[in-house]
C-alpha cells in the first residue's frame, strides 16, 4: 500500500476510526492525538497493509495497540463519568430522531449515560469489541482480524459484554 | 428488557456522531506526504554510504514484498493468450529468471518456449515456418519510478529493441525484424512485460543464441552491441546505457544444422535490408546521372513554364522559392559556390512517387539573379 492509498483511507474510514478513538480516549484532545498517531503509524506499516484485505480493521488494530501503549506509559486518566461534550451530539441526535415522548427521551438519556459508564468500566477484552461493533460499525469478522482472535471468541466476548452491562444496569436501576 | 430492545439501546448509546475536524485530516494528509519524502531521502543517503550492500538487500526484500512479479504464464494470460500461458507451464518451457542492471533499467529474462501452434494469435508467417519461439522479458526502472502505463502519454517514449541474436550471424541482418518477429506488451504495477516471438531459434542451439535488449531504439543498434566478425561473438558495449545480453540455455540436442543453414540462406537472400540497400544504390545512381546531365547542359525533363520564378530572400539571407504549395528555403551558398553561375547541381531536390518525379532546379545568371523552376522528369525511378 502506498501513501496515496493511505490518504484515501483517511477519507474513506476516517470517521469510523475517529469515533472509535474518541470512545477509547474519552475526550477530544486525546482522541485527536490517537487518531493522528494511528495514521502516522500506518505509514511505517503500510507495506504490511493490503488495500483489499480490510485496511479498516488494520487501522483499528493500530489504534488499539497505540491506546494500550499510551495508557501504560502515560497512565491516561480513566473517566468514570462521561463529559457533556462526549455525549451531547449523540444524545441530541437520538432525541430528535426517535419517536419517544419527552419523558421517554429523558429516561433514555439517563439510560445511555448509564450504558456508557458501564461500557467504560468493562475490562479491555470486552470493551474493545463492543466499541468496534457499535461505534466503529465493524463486523465480527473485521473485529476478529483487528484483534487477531477467532470470530467465535469475538462473538462470545460481545455476548459476555452485553450480559455484564445488563447486569450492571439492573443493579443501578432495578 | 427484550434482547432486541437491549441491542437497539446499546447501538444508540454507543454510536457516535463525532467527526475528525477537516483541519485535522488535512494535517494528517500533509504529514503523510512529508513522511513519505523523508523516507525517500533516508534511503538515498544510506545507499551512498557503507551500508549500501545491506540496504540493497533490504530494498530488494521490500520490493519483493510490495510488488508482485508476474510469471511468463501470468503475463500471457494477462495479454489474453491462454494457449501460450499453458505452453509456458509445459515441460518444454525454459525458466531463466535472470536480471541485468544497465543504465536506468533492470532487464529480466523470465523464460521462453518454442514449438508449433503455441499461441492463440497466429502469425501470418506460421504457414511457412510453423515453429516459433516465444520469450517473456520484463523491464523496470532503477530510479524507483514506474514504467509508464500503456494509457500514459509517456508510454512508448522509452523504446526497446528485444531480439534473439545468433552467434556467427551479423546481428543487423539476423534479428527479430528479419526473423518474422512480433511482440505484445503490457505494463502491470510499474513493470513493463513484453512477449516477443519469432521463427524458432532452437535450430541454432549448437551455435549459441543470445537474447539482446537495448533501450533508446526499436531496432538493432551498433552503438549498443559489438559484433566480432572473426569469432562471431556478440557483446554489449559497456559504455552504452541500457543494454543487456543473455545466453539462451537451449537444448543443443534440438539443433538442426542443415535446417538452420537452409533457413539462413533464404532469410539472407530475401533480406529486406539488402533489398533496401540495392534500391538506395539505384536511387543514388539515378540522381548522379541527372546531375551529370544538368552539368552537361542536357535536358532532364519538361520545364513547367509557370513555375519559373525569381526567388525572394528572408531576413537571414536564405532564398525562398514557392510554387503551387511547394516551398524551398535554402542558404544560397548551399546552391552556388562563389562566382558560380548556371544551374545548381550541388543540391538537387526531387519529389514524387509512383514513377512520376519532379526536380526543383535553381539557376543563377551573370547578374546574380537566382530563379527557381520545376522540371517534370522524363524517366521515372522504378522502386
Amino acid at each position: 500500500m502506498n501513501i496515496d492509498d493511505l490518504i484515501e483511507l483517511v477519507e474513506q474510514h476516517g470517521k469510523s476510526i475517529y469515533r472509535f478513538c474518541y470512545k477509547l480516549a474519552g475526550n477530544k484532545a486525546d482522541a485527536d492525538d490517537l487518531y493522528q498517531d494511528t495514521f502516522l503509524k500506518a505509514v511505517e506499516l503500510r507495506f504490511k497493509m493490503n488495500p483489499s484485505h480490510n485496511p479498516k480493521a488494520f487501522l483499528i488494530s493500530i489504534a488499539v495497540r497505540l491506546y494500550k501503549n499510551h495508557r501504560r506509559k502515560l497512565a491516561w486518566r480513566q473517566r468514570i463519568a462521561p463529559t457533556t461534550e462526549f455525549d451531547a451530539a449523540a444524545n441530541s441526535l437520538d432525541s430528535t430522531t426517535s419517536k419517544a415522548t419527552p419523558e421517554d427521551a429523558v429516561i433514555s438519556i439517563e439510560l445511555r449515560t448509564l450504558i456508557q459508564d458501564a461500557t467504560h468500566q468493562l475490562e479491555d477484552k470486552l470493551r474493545l469489541p463492543i466499541y468496534m461493533y457499535y461505534t466503529a460499525d465493524m463486523t465480527v469478522e473485521e473485529i476478529a482480524l483487528a484483534l487477531g482472535i477467532p470470530q467465535g471468541t469475538v462473538k462470545s466476548r460481545l455476548h459476555k459484554a452485553r450480559q455484564t452491562m445488563k447486569k450492571a444496569l439492573e443493579v443501578v436501576s432495578p | 428488557m427484550k434482547d432486541t430492545d437491549w441491542e437497539q439501546l446499546l447501538r444508540q448509546s454507543l454510536s457516535s456522531t463525532a467527526e475528525p475536524e477537516e483541519s485535522l485530516n488535512q494535517s494528517i494528509i500533509s504529514e503523510l506526504k512529508e513522511r513519505n519524502q523523508i523516507k525517500h531521502k533516508y534511503r538515498k543517503t544510506l545507499s551512498a554510504g557503507l551500508l549500501a550492500a545491506v540496504l540493497l538487500l533490504v530494498l530488494s526484500l521490500s520490493a519483493y514484498a510490495a510488488v508482485h512479479i508476474y510469471s511468463p504464464k501470468q503475463v500471457a494470460e494477462n495479454l489474453g493468450d491462454q494457449l501460450l500461458a499453458d505452453a509456458f507451464e509445459s515441460k518444454g518451457a525454459i525458466q531463466v529468471n535472470q536480471s541485468v542492471d544497465s543504465g536506468n533499467y533492470r532487464f529480466t529474462l523470465h523464460g521462453l518456449v518454442s514449438g508449433a501452434g503455441l499461441s492463440s494469435f497466429k502469425h501470418s508467417n506460421e504457414d511457412i515456418y510453423p515453429e516459433r519461439t516465444y520469450a517473456v522479458v520484463s523491464i523496470t526502472r532503477q530510479d524507483g519510478n514506474p514504467m509508464p502505463k500503456t494509457s500514459d502519454s509517456e508510454y512508448g517514449e522509452d523504446s526497446f529493441f528485444i531480439s534473439p541474436l545468433i552467434k556467427g550471424q551479423k546481428p543487423w541482418q539476423v534479428n527479430i525484424a528479419s526473423m518474422n518477429g512480433a511482440y505484445s506488451e503490457t505494463v502491470i504495477d510499474g513493470i513493463m512485460y513484453r512477449i516477443i516471438e519469432c521463427d524458432q531459434v532452437e535450430l541454432f542451439a549448437d551455435r549459441g543464441v543470445y537474447l539482446a535488449i537495448s533501450s533508446g531504439t526499436k531496432f538493432y543498434s551498433n552503438e549498443a552491441f559489438r559484433y566480432d566478425e572473426i569469432s562471431g561473438e556478440i557483446q554489449v558495449r559497456e559504455e552504452y546505457p541500457g543494454s543487456a545480453l543473455f545466453d539462451l540455455p537451449l537444448d543443443t540436442a534440438k539443433a538442426d544444422h542443415a535446417k538452420a543453414e537452409a533457413y539462413l540462406k533464404e532469410l539472407l537472400n530475401i533480406s529486406p535490408s539488402k533489398t533496401s540497400s540495392n534500391k538506395d544504390e539505384e536511387w543514388m545512381n539515378w540522381i548522379q546521372d541527372l546531375k551529370a546531365k544538368i552539368s552537361n547542359g542536357e535536358k532532364i525533363g519538361s520545364e513547367i513554364p509557370e513555375s519559373v520564378k525569381e526567388v525572394s530572400y528572408d531576413k537571414s539571407g536564405n532564398i525562398i522559392y514557392t510554387y503551387n504549395g511547394k516551398r524551398v528555403t535554402e542558404p544560397p551558398e548551399q546552391l552556388f559556390a562563389e562566382g558560380e553561375t548556371g544551374f545548381s547541381v550541388r543540391r538537387l531536390s526531387i519529389s514524387g512517387g509512383d514513377d512520376t518525379y519532379t526536380a526543383t532546379l535553381f539557376h543563377k545568371d551573370e547578374n546574380g539573379l537566382i530563379t527557381g523552376r520545376l522540371i517534370q522528369l522524363e524517366k521515372g525511378f522504378h522502386r
